[in-house]
């Protein structure tokens, strides 16, 4: 009895302890597996852990301001005051934002920028970011909010750089404008967040945006299980983007854009010692300010909708029949191939007859006895159908070609028209028509298919003023890195180098000088007293033939001896040609240029 | 008491166990603080304070259990399981009811939950019964009285339902049988059909307590929030990595991704896991170890089979807790609510746990002497 209770107690102390053993292993387990969890695969756990609390906020750098070429601003950055609710300090969800907003409204005064579309893909998908219900507050409102802002909790003014563009509608086609984006999707760092960003959506914005834009930063911050934001672990400031310094002077440009101001049409003052864009006007224009940050619907349309399309650049996106601008190019043309007398005297009656077919002079009574010279002068559509005749229209498509019609020039900006140049082949290709010699003719004369754009008319005139050289059009001066003293000088870059010869050269550029400067030339309305301004004026028949339609061009480059502007000028609608309705504005524009008094005189009747 | 008495009594007394006891309810507070805090500046809420209090009340009772003979526990201990059952009942007249559960009796100052007492009246009983000189537990009727007595406080605590605290009842049961020498077949046969019931059993249940079943025994069942759950708690214990992110620097504690209603009590080794790391949650795991140690020493050496069985049971509770909620925790286990002892925020479960270890101390002191 005695020996089984010992053994019975013996026996219960080994399953004591079994039991024990058994518990101490379980905890073993527990133990594995805790390693296999906590330290065998930390990284596996972190980057759950990381990817569903971390987020990056992309952060857009300050643009670059846009400049002239005297460092006068076109575009800048200026702060807008925003009311900003901070949606994890209030821990709101979208019925409380309403009340929020209402609670808001009689402080600020008037409805919030944020519409409810805006208001609840914000409480959706941007729940970190502090919601801009007012975005750029006035002065009035700031002050209101300012003043109480201490009664809204989670609610605060956040400042925020908007574009502005100080010279309102001076160059807006070539500065462009920006627009919002939110979804600059960056291949190397996959963002979850895009705050709003301006990239360009034209003009120099758009074609320089990668230097204007600057680098994006980022922000890493911690969201908790409701998606708000909790804490910033990285701020990577962004870095501003460089200034682009234009080309263009403002005062120039300035001067150009009162001449055009009444009318439809364009302008292009180059400098012809390098290439440099001295001014670029297109009329009707744009105030980029009133599309910038945002634009209404309705003012859009009324921007789309105007007839006279204030988007179109005109200066390179207008394809214009020259007309007898390209007679200079004409006479070189032969000049230079050995196919043109100067000395040579062709009698002008008023008309030519090719055939049984009449082309009329412009002076209906005929110019009489003509030699080149006073062919330019005077502009004389039968001299010029002779010479075209006797050399035949290859030499002329050639010397066309030579300056530059037919192609883009190569502006910066981009979206140039390349124009037309007409020949055999192309007639043959688009009407299925060989080429006849009325259409030398009108290509003597700068009539028919013929197009070009005031950018391209600006260049030659530059080619023919600086002695030969086509340069390339430099918009862009310099860019200067942020923070930098000095801008990286752009060089001027030579599009085609003319061996034009001094002689051919010299009898049509002193052509052109009489034109402007002799009292019979058909130019003589743009002359300004003490310089010397040589030119050619144009007016090209467009459109159905009975509405007489006409585009009054001049082109002009002055001083004649060194000169510094070369300038084409087009107006759309020319009451009567231009030489009357062109050149009075030249002349007021050469005024301003060499600081000359111009007295306004009614402009002489004429034809270009 | 006597002066000499009281020399005696700290003399014998089982100080590692004490030692590890504190520790452990240290860390409690320590970490339902941490499970509670949102981030610098926002109060935290005061379930911290409440634990303290729960603590200081629990080595109250921790220290006047180990003075108390067991012996006379042993002999109060069918009127103690008497009133573990009556107010098992009473949970059920007058109990709140909490998301579908009714475990709760809502006192003026705190609230009790009658099924924690239940498993330590219900060891009592157990212990008294199979330690009795006229058991003999080789007999099949002793095992089946066993049986009856740990059944009904079962019963009554599955209805409630708490499923957790009703199913740390079958273990308890089974060690308190196999240590107290009940022939190893008959435990076996019992295994076996024990596993043969479940099925049974089940199609008795209502649906919901079916579904409850479901997701007791597949997480999947309800991914929104087991799943949920689950998976933050894992992604909190393995971000902790070796040494942990800290004190109060838990990420997924503090952002709210696990959820904040269990933080503090049945995820509270998931806060200390990210927060300590390996280093933390496998020290943690050695305190529980040492307290089974020391409950199991108690056990051996106890002068008697009620003081082994008591000692053995408490161990048996302790164990079963611990490895069902650290498992839990790392996905090891569905989950089921039980606490971890001494450490998750909760009063009942403290104070009875600290009753059961006065227990293993009372047996310690009492030990045979060699």
């Amino acid at each position: 009895m005695i020996g089984s209770r010992r053994e019975k107690v013996a026996s219960d102390v080994v399953r004591a302890r079994a039991l024990l053993a058994l518990m101490l292993l379980a905890f073993g387990v527990l133990i594995v597996s805790l390693y296999n969890i906590q330290v065998a695969s930390t990284s596996k756990y972190e980057i759950a852990l990381d990817r569903q609390s971390m987020r990056w906020i992309r952060m857009p750098g300050m643009r670059g301001q846009i400049l002239d070429r005297n460092g006068k601003i076109f575009a800048d950055n200026r702060p807008s005051y925003n009311v900003a609710i901070f949606l994890e300090e209030l821990r709101l969800v979208k019925a409380k934002v309403s009340e929020t907003f209402e609670k808001l409204r009689p402080v600020v005064g008037y409805p919030a920028t944020a519409g409810e579309k805006e208001v609840n893909d914000h409480v959706l998908n941007l729940k970190p970011l502090p919601l801009m219900a007012w975005r750029d507050l006035d002065e009035a409102a700031l002050a209101r909010f300012a003043e109480q802002c201490s009664m809204f909790s989670g609610v605060d003014i956040q400042v925020e750089a908007v574009r502005e563009y100080p010279q309102g509608a001076l160059a807006s086609h070539v500065i462009g404008y920006v627009g919002r984006t939110n979804m600059l999707h960056d291949a190397q760092r996959p963002f979850h967040f895009y705050t709003d960003e301006m990239i360009g959506k034209s003009g120099i914005e758009r074609r320089f945006d990668d230097v204007l834009r600057g680098q994006a930063g980022g922000r890493l911050m911690r969201v908790d299980v409701e998606g708000f934001h909790r804490e910033d672990i990285v701020v990577e400031l962004p870095k501003p983007g460089s200034d682009v310094q234009l080309a263009i002077d403002v005062t120039i440009q300035q001067a150009v854009e009162e001449e055009l101001q009444d009318a439809v049409g364009s302008a292009v003052i180059v400098d012809p010692r390098n290439g440099d864009i001295l001014a670029m006007a297109s009329s009707p224009s744009f105030d980029p300010n009133i599309i910038v940050p945002f634009i209404t619907t309705e003012s859009w349309n009324v921007i789309l909708q105007n007839p006279d399309h204030p988007l179109l650049n005109r200066a390179i996106q207008g394809s214009y029949t020259p007309g007898s601008i390209v007679k200079p190019i004409v006479a070189l043309a032969g000049l230079e191939n050995g196919k043109l007398d100067p000395g040579h005297v062709v009698h002008c009656p008023g008309y030519f007859m090719l055939g049984s077919h009449k082309f009329g002079c412009w002076l209906t009574y005929g110019h009489g006895d003509m030699n080149l010279a006073n062919a330019i002068q005077s502009s004389c559509n039968v001299y010029f159908f002779t010479a075209g005749l006797a050399m035949g229209e290859e030499y002329i498509v050639h010397m066309a070609h030579a300056v530059g019609l037919g192609r883009q020039a190569g502006i910066e900006i981009g979206g140039e028209r390349a124009g037309l140049v007409p020949d055999a082949a192309w007639k043959r290709e688009r009407l299925d028509e060989s080429w006849w010699d009325g259409d030398t003719c009108n290509l003597s004369i700068g009539q028919g298919p013929i197009t070009v754009t005031p950018l391209q008319m600006a260049l030659v005139t530059a080619a023919i003023a600086n002695g030969g050289t086509l340069y390339r059009p430099r918009l862009v001066q310099g860019i200067r890195a942020p923070g930098g003293q000095t801008f990286s000088e752009q060089p001027a870059t030579v599009a085609n180098r003319l061996d034009w010869s001094d002689a051919s050269l010299g009898i049509v550029r002193q052509a052109m000088l009489n034109t402007v400067m002799s009292a019979r030339g058909t130019g003589r309305n743009a002359a300004v007293p003490g310089v010397a301004i040589a030119g050619k004026t144009g007016t090209a028949e467009f459109g159905p033939k009975a509405l007489g339609k006409k585009r009054g061009w001049m082109i002009a480059f002055a001083p004649f001896d060194e000169p510094r502007y070369a300038v084409a000028m087009v107006l759309d609608h020319a009451a009567t040609g231009g030489g009357a309705d062109v050149g009075p504005r030249l002349q007021r524009i050469f005024g301003k240029l060499f600081q000359v008094t111009v007295s306004e005189a009614p402009p002489e009747a004429g034809h270009g | 008491m006597d002066r000499t008495l009281m020399v005696y009594f700290l003399k014998r007394l089982d100080w590692w166990l004490l030692a590890a006891l504190l520790v452990l309810v240290v860390l409690g507070v320590l970490f339902v603080y941490s499970a509670s805090y949102r981030g610098e500046g926002i109060p935290v809420n005061t379930d911290y304070r409440k634990q303290i209090v729960w603590a200081i009340l629990g080595i109250g009772v921790f220290l006047i259990v180990a003075l108390i003979d067991y012996h006379w526990l042993g002999r109060c201990s069918w009127l103690l399981y008497g009133c573990a059952l009556l107010l098992l009942l009473l949970v059920l007249v007058i109990g709140e009811t909490r998301s579908g559960a009714t475990r709760w009796i809502s006192l003026p100052w705190f609230d009790i939950q009658p099924s924690e007492i239940a498993k330590l009246g219900t060891l009592l009983a157990l212990a008294r019964f199979l330690s009795l000189s006229s058991t003999d537990s080789r007999r099949l009727y002793v095992v089946a009285l066993a049986g009856v007595i740990a059944a009904v406080p079962f019963f009554l605590i599955f209805i409630e339902p708490d499923l957790g605290t009703a199913a740390v009842l079958i273990p308890l049961t089974a060690c308190l049988l196999f240590v107290a020498g009940v022939p190893l077949r008959i435990l076996c046969c019992l295994g076996v059909l024990g596993l043969l019931a479940l099925p049974l059993g089940y199609q008795v249940l209502d649906d919901y307590q079916q579904h409850r079943i479901d997701v007791f025994l597949n997480i999947d069942s309800d991914p929104l929030v087991y799943g949920w759950t689950k998976q933050q708690s894992l992604i909190a214990v393995g971000s902790g990595g070796l040494t942990g992110k800290g004190y109060l620097a838990g990420t997924q504690n503090v952002l709210g991704f696990l959820p904040r209603s269990v933080a503090d009590n049945d995820f509270i080794y998931s806060v200390i896991a990210e927060e300590t790391g390996f280093v933390g949650a496998a020290l943690v795991l050695a305190l529980y170890a040492a307290i089974l140690l020391c409950a199991f020493r108690a056990a051996l050496v106890s002068r008697d089979k009620l003081g082994r069985l008591l000692s053995v049971g408490v161990a048996t509770i302790i164990f079963s807790h611990v490895f069902v909620n650290i498992a839990m925790t790392i996905g090891m286990m569905p989950i089921t609510g039980l606490p971890l002892p001494l450490v998750s925020y909760g009063g009942s479960f403290m104070v009875v746990t600290m009753c059961g270890l006065g227990i293993v101390q009372s047996v310690y002191v009492r030990r045979a002497q060699r």
